[in-house]
């Protein structure tokens, strides 16, 4: 810490020495040199994928045209095949649905385990705080590998836990149906992201003083008084922008649903991570592919601009 | 997808030492290899790169390509390894990149069809009676063919046939294995009923729902076919075909009262289900047998790929002390599933081609590649490690035990999936999965069939 | 204590005290639950698959061995992965918070033109599915030469983490108040001055947090490095996991192999949360409020 506050004097010094006119152009720039190195990162990495996604979108481009032929322009046709298909619907109802219960679990789960957090003494706090390390540190392919074991209809721990408590799960195939995937995939996820929003939630905890928690918890207030009218308003941004990016991850949940996929796939399972997937590699169609992604991306705009917006105008 | 050939790879090393097949110093060429050696010194060392998937293709094998290779061409040959579960996207990537396009790639048999229709490897015909000819797997040669000219020819292949528990089969008083496919239909479903050991969901034949790789047998069987090709040379669907729906029928017979797999199961391993005890004994930590389990025993019959024979037998401990799979004839056997007509019925073949990148830059490199996978000698040595040589000439080196016959037997009458263009397309897209579990499931066949030909048909003609 | 003088005092001490233990209780129930998973990966690790496919399940790893981890790490592979995957996820990690910290200064320290679009479109950008973009960012690396290379697919990382830190570390900046800055300009610091003595300090929660982040994101990541990382010999841990995965289904699956892999690749993380978590929740925090 100390070798670090000399450089920045230094640096201080510098720069107090600069005419002030000159610093002035310099804190008009700033904010767009401050920013500039992440818009290159993003245009480097981006910029060309999406535009290329685009330009598919309204292109024939199968694995013919992957391999060299010229590709056919389209117009809007691979979106009218969208809006007209009702397989596409399906999936986007059932992406949206899971989407939501899986955000709102996630986020109810988590606040309530970072409110835990700061409810229990220290000892505890660091069982639950590793525990739940754990569970984030856990790499999605390993994790997933465990968890299918967990589900495993045969030698699956969770069929022999239930069925040694009195309900027959002996044999009980969870990935056998549409439904009984989601649940697994949901329990899965929730399990996996929990810990980011509880993490989040009580790092934003820990910057509301000390003294203001300490007050709240002694006056006569109930605990749910006190957490909607003195926690949520002190925690609300980290919560707005985690609960936004529980939304965002779970509507595009791909990994997780496709290592449950290769396990065992039930019919009508996909949802649009896996289907955008199966479309483009595994079928060949990039241009359904690509113009389902950018109609994803405005479905996602359209559902969360009021959030979003309403996130910016706090921010500002 | 040809599905999996790894498990002969993990048991190779025993398999060769069992066999006697050690002694073969695989480093000395034979006089006829590598054929065209002579045509191919003159031309300069290329550095090439060949992907092989999974890990079929055994480490002695590979080390044979790189050393030939060196000798004959000068170059280094890099093999690398690729997964099937992610070979398709990989492809589709780096084939029409000259840069990093593989020289030479494996490919699933039944994935050669669309990417040769589109381009992607090189026209090998003039080479095609040299690698061959007419001696190679003609079943497999088609799929690599796009209007006569020869692209991918067959690297190695591996037919599906029927496992079984001789013990149990007897205690339900079925006594030697059918001789017709009726019979076959007949018996497992006996063998369900009887459970002559009382086992909670026992299968007499447990195959899953979303397994069509083996459940297309039945279709075949009957005279039944996945799609044709009309003289225009378009691709239809045809499951509504009677001959299809009649061994479609058959199958969701067997589904609903021989197999109690789950109708979501695919292919993948089977043979868990036939083992006896994956654990007798529990014992606690001072040593005192707290508990016997129950065996894992669930099925009376199963159908694998040949390679199946590694992971099937009583549990035993190797010299290493590592827990293996032993065969015991009294317990388990084998037989090709029959047909109707006297001969073995058409089973879906696994297996792979092998083909030269057309974007690459090492043309001539990949030929002498090409000529060193099929010299005598190479040819020998894939039977030899249980793969089945695309070269009809030495299928002989299989050799003659139980598994060699079966797969011998049954391969003689397989098939492979449609060569239609978008085949690839069929199987990524997972129709095939949701019709058999639809089947499985008790669905009207009929409808079924009329609402996947529909399906089917526009993605068959698209690459 | 005999006196009767405040009994509600005692009342309330009392309820508190209950109402710790409860929660007590629930937190190690929960912690139980969330860890479970990944004891159970620990505890098949030592085990032989005879015992882990048998049909009661073990629960405890008694006559466990090694064994499983000998066979895991023969052939080298595993090391040249970590080592990999290392490379990557260090050059990302550092690189996308070094840029996402200096964005989140601009945007929540500056008013400038184009702030609000800045921001709607890192938050946006999120939204896009990757399932469409890798055939594209395939063509693109090739056709800069950065397929197969440590460099090429930690573009793609730092791009994919980047919005995010910079959200997340505008909302620390935010949250400390400007006041406390101006107060140091006051007493003599220069804006820089003030930021680095007063602000820095403050920020070190959200640094470490957007940092395990980005760890997280660039360590777990594994479908564009399919696509990137083709060779074998630059493959990352999640390649490197999934390959010996597939390669163990395709005949028995041996679930004690798989989990001893599965442990290998999550234990740098793990001992890299371990660290971070002390500091996390222990003196940063509370002493740079404090101090």
């Amino acid at each position: 810490m100390a070798s670090a506050h000399s450089d920045v004097t230094t640096i201080h010094v510098g720069g107090a020495a600069a005419p002030p006119v000159a610093r002035r152009r310099k804190v008009r720039l700033a904010p767009y040199l401050l920013i500039l190195p992440a818009i290159i990162m993003l245009l480097l990495a981006m910029g060309y994928p999406l535009g290329w996604q685009i330009w598919a979108s309204f292109m024939k481009f199968g694995l013919k045209q992957q391999f060299g032929a010229p590709p056919d322009f389209v117009g809007l046709a691979n979106y009218v095949t969208i809006f007209t298909d009702s397989t596409v619907w399906g999936v986007v109802g059932r992406s949206l649905l899971f989407c939501i219960v899986n955000a709102v679990l996630t986020v109810v789960i988590g606040v309530a385990l970072a409110l835990l957090m700061n409810a229990v003494n220290k000892a505890i706090r660091l069982i639950l705080q590793i525990a739940l390390l754990l569970a984030w540190a856990m790499p999605v392919v390993a994790a997933m590998t465990v968890w299918i074991w967990l589900f495993d209809w045969r030698r699956g721990v969770i069929n022999y836990v239930l069925t040694s408590m009195g309900f027959n799960f002996s044999n009980y195939v969870w990935l056998g149906t549409a439904m009984g995937l989601y649940f697994v995939a949901t329990v899965v996820v929730v399990w996996m992201s929990v810990p980011f929003v509880a993490f989040s939630i009580y790092a934003g905890l820990t910057q509301v003083s000390e003294e203001v928690m300490e007050a709240a918890s002694l006056d006569g207030a109930t605990s749910f008084k006190r957490f909607t009218s003195i926690i949520v308003p002190m925690i609300r941004p980290v919560l707005m922008i985690v609960a936004l990016l529980q939304i965002i991850w779970d509507l595009r949940v791909f990994t997780q649903i496709r290592m449950l996929q290769d396990s065992q796939m039930p019919l009508d399972s996909d949802l649009l991570g896996t289907y955008i997937y199966r479309l483009g590699v595994s079928s060949g169609d990039f241009s359904m592919a690509s113009a389902l992604s950018i109609f994803v991306l405005i479905l996602t705009i359209v559902f969360s601009i009021a959030y979003v917006l309403q996130l910016v105008k706090e921010d500002s | 997808m040809k599905g999996k050939i790894a498990a002969v790879a993990l048991g190779v090393a025993s398999a060769l030492a069992l066999a006697g097949c050690g002694g073969t110093t695989p480093n000395a060429p034979s006089s006829s290899t590598p054929a065209g050696g002579a045509s191919s010194a003159a031309s300069v060392a290329q550095d090439i790169t060949f992907w092989v998937v999974g890990s079929d293709t055994p480490t002695k094998l590979r080390e044979y390509l790189v050393e030939q290779y060196k000798q004959v061409n000068g170059g280094t040959l890099t093999i690398e390894e690729q997964t099937w579960t992610d070979i398709v996207t990989k492809l589709t990537a780096a084939m029409p990149d000259a840069a990093n396009t593989p020289d030479v790639t494996e490919i699933g048999n039944t994935q050669s069809p669309t990417f040769t229709n589109i381009g992607a490897f090189s026209d090998i015909s003039d080479m095609y009676d040299e690698l061959g000819g007419s001696k190679l797997l003609q079943s497999f040669v088609e799929v690599g063919e796009v209007e006569g000219k020869n692209y991918t020819l067959p690297y190695y292949f591996g037919s599906r046939y029927m496992f079984y528990r001789k013990d149990v089969w007897a205690a339900a008083g079925v006594t030697a294995p059918p001789a017709t496919l009726d019979d076959f239909n007949k018996a497992v479903v006996t063998i369900t009923e009887k459970n002559p050991n009382g086992i909670a969901d026992f299968s007499g034949f447990f195959i899953g729902g979303q397994d069509w790789r083996n459940g297309i047998s039945w279709v075949f069987a009957n005279g039944g076919d996945l799609a044709k090709q009309g003289s225009d040379g378009k691709w239809t669907s045809t499951l509504s075909d009677a001959n299809t729906i009649k061994g479609l029928k058959q199958l969701q017979e067997l589904q609903l009262k021989a197999s109690m797999a789950p109708t979501t199961a695919k292919d993948q391993s089977p043979w868990l289900y036939i083992n006896d005890t994956d654990s007798d004994i529990v014992k606690d930590d001072a040593g005192n047998v707290t508990e016997t389990t129950p065996t894992s025993l669930a099925a009376a019959t199963i159908m694998a790929p040949g390679w199946a024979h590694w992971s099937i037998g009583d549990l035993v401990k190797d010299t290493a002390g590592k827990d293996v799979r032993e065969w015991n004839t009294e317990k388990f056997g084998t037989f090709a599933l029959p047909g109707n007509d006297g001969k073995p019925a058409p089973v879906f073949a696994g297996g792979s081609n092998v083909g030269i990148s057309a974007a690459s830059k090492n043309q001539e490199g990949s030929r002498d590649l090409m000529k060193i996978i099929f010299s005598a000698e190479y040819q020998k040595m894939l039977g030899q490690n249980g793969l089945g040589p695309g070269n009809q000439d030495y299928v002989s080196s299989l050799g003659d035990d139980e598994f060699a016959t079966a797969l011998i037997e049954s391969a003689s009458n397989s098939k492979l999936t449609p060569a239609a263009p978008g085949w690839a397309t069929v199987e990524g897209s997972a129709k095939l999965e949701e019709l058999f579990q639809k089947i499985a499931d008790g669905g009207d066949v009929t409808a079924l069939a009329a609402e996947y030909d529909a399906i089917l048909t526009p993605m068959l003609n698209g690459a | 204590m005999t006196t009767t003088a405040q009994p509600v005092a005692r009342k309330t001490r009392h309820r508190v005290k209950v109402s710790r233990i409860v929660f007590g209780v629930i937190a190690i129930i929960l912690a139980l639950i969330w860890v479970f998973p990944v004891y159970w990966m620990l505890s098949s690790s030592l085990l032989p698959n005879v015992i882990l496919t048998s049909s009661t399940p073990r629960f405890f790893p008694w006559g466990g061995s090694l064994d499983n981890y000998k066979a895991v790490m023969q052939g080298g592979t595993f090391l040249k992965a970590l080592w990999m995957s290392l490379q990557v996820t260090l050059l990302s990690v550092v690189v996308a918070i070094l840029f996402a910290f200096l964005a989140a200064l601009a945007i929540s320290r500056f008013k400038f033109r184009g702030r609000k679009g800045f921001v709607l479109a890192i938050l946006f950008i999120q939204m896009l599915p990757a399932e469409g973009l890798f055939i594209a960012q395939y063509k693109m690396m090739s056709s800069v030469h950065l397929l197969n290379t440590v460099i090429g697919v930690s573009i793609l990382y730092i791009a994919a983490v980047v919005p995010f830190t910079i959200w997340m570390l505008r909302g620390f900046v935010a949250g400390i108040p400007a006041e406390l800055e101006e107060s140091a300009q006051v007493d003599g610091c220069t804006p820089a001055g003030a930021f680095f003595r007063i602000t820095f300090p403050l920020l070190a929660p959200g640094l470490v947090a957007s940092g395990v982040y980005a760890f997280l994101q660039a360590w777990n990541e594994f479908t564009i490095a399919l696509v990137i990382l083709q060779r074998e010999d630059m493959r990352t841990l999640p390649l490197w996991l999934r390959t010996f995965i597939t390669a163990s289904q395709a005949r028995e699956t041996d679930w004690g192999a798989v989990m001893a892999a599965s442990t290998l690749v999550a234990i740098p993380v793990i001992i890299f949360f371990l660290l971070v978590q002390g500091r996390l929740t222990s003196g940063l925090v509370a002493g740079a409020v404090k101090g």
